[in-house]
């Protein structure tokens, strides 16, 4: 039995530590976007550059602490020159991927007026901790995927905007808003 | 000498040549796909010296090389063949770590790192119409999350220590 449950457990680890994958119908868009940012950290690099981040400064002590539990980033922002230049369509492949029961979406925004969605899911990891976040941004002109796998204490969520190449969130009572920097 | 400490010798002389491999590796690979010679930069031994010995920025050594006159970029492809030409020269130790690209500046940006620890190699390459910049260095990991913040601004980090973009020239 003990066997068969750390086979189990071995077997599972990957899913839990699943990462989002980015459609090649994203990836291609980098050559039809003005500005691209594709940042993409595994675990490796997180977990070492955890290690060696200096306790003393509180600034690094927080990343310090943030990416303990981190296991990958991934960032993809593409800006355009007119809009049209991608299909809504192409981010359900990434919708697919974020769905119940491990995933909530815990926030979706539709504003006519802009014509921008925010959506931003929570996967559970258990004790009270997040198991992943994936934000996804969609504007007629501007598309931004973030995807944080790991356990990140929620009390942290703030902190990880504006590190790691990840946009920086708003966070306010009871909801979630999306802010870039400059605006 | 024990064989342990030889082990040991020959492992940090084995990364050390690894590593300047990348480099050389990666300035060939330019010089040939664009069939031009780097820029000689005077007193880059001198600047390389004084960041080994002040680490200013978390900064202990680097290596730059200066492309200039390359050929005009071929739109619209220009930035999927830099993207296909990247990815066939990181092979080995090396990992894209960061991407940006500038479409209207023509600018394209790559961070890319070896193995992370308490100091980590990274190499930066940044193309830019007629122009491009490859730089090694060694950073401690502070200035390394630096970068990944605002990597469009990694390069000029290494630049002002010899002075500016024209400094060397």
């Amino acid at each position: 039995m003990k066997i068969t449950a750390v086979l189990l457990i071995t077997a599972l680890m990957p899913l839990a530590a699943q990462e989002i994958k980015i459609p090649a119908s994203l990836e291609k868009l980098a050559a039809k976007a003005d500005e691209t940012v594709d940042v993409t950290l595994d675990a490796s690099l997180l977990k070492l550059a955890g290690r060696f981040l200096s306790d003393k400064d509180s600034d690094t002590s927080a990343t310090k602490k943030i990416l303990a539990g981190l296991q990958s980033v991934t960032v993809r922002s593409y800006q355009f020159s007119g809009e049209g230049q991608y299909d809504p369509a192409d981010l359900e492949e990434i919708r697919a991927q974020v769905k119940a029961p491990q995933w909530s979406r815990i926030v979706g925004v539709r504003s006519k007026k802009d014509r921008e969605t925010v959506d931003v899911y929570f996967k559970d990891g258990g004790n009270g901790n997040l198991g992943g976040i994936v934000v996804l941004c969609a504007e007629p002109t501007e598309l931004t995927i973030v995807s944080v796998v790991g356990t990140i204490d929620p009390a942290q969520l703030a902190s990880l905007g504006g590190q790691f190449g990840i946009p920086k969130f708003d966070f306010e009572i009871g909801s979630i808003g999306w802010r870039r920097e400059g605006k | 000498m024990s064989p342990r400490l030889l082990a040991l010798f020959l492992a940090a002389a084995g990364a050390a040549y690894s590593a300047d491999h990348e480099f050389d590796r990666v300035v060939s690979a330019v010089e040939k796909h664009y069939g031009v010679k780097r820029t000689h930069i005077p007193l880059m031994g001198l600047a390389n010296f004084v960041v080994k010995v002040s680490h200013p920025a978390g900064t202990s050594g680097f290596k730059l090389a200066v492309f200039e006159d390359l050929p005009s970029p071929s739109e619209p492809d220009a930035l999927a063949d830099l993207d296909r030409f990247m990815d066939e020269i990181c092979t080995g130790g090396l990992h894209p770590m960061v991407v940006t690209r500038s479409r209207p500046a023509g600018e394209s940006t790559y961070i890319l790192t070896g193995e992370v620890g308490k100091s980590t190699r990274i190499l930066i390459a940044t193309f830019e119409p007629h122009e491009a910049t490859v730089i090694e260095a060694t950073v401690n990991i502070e200035t390394l999350m630096k970068m990944i913040g605002s990597p469009e601004t990694a390069h000029s980090l290494f630049q002002d220590k010899h002075g500016d973009d024209d400094g060397g020239r």
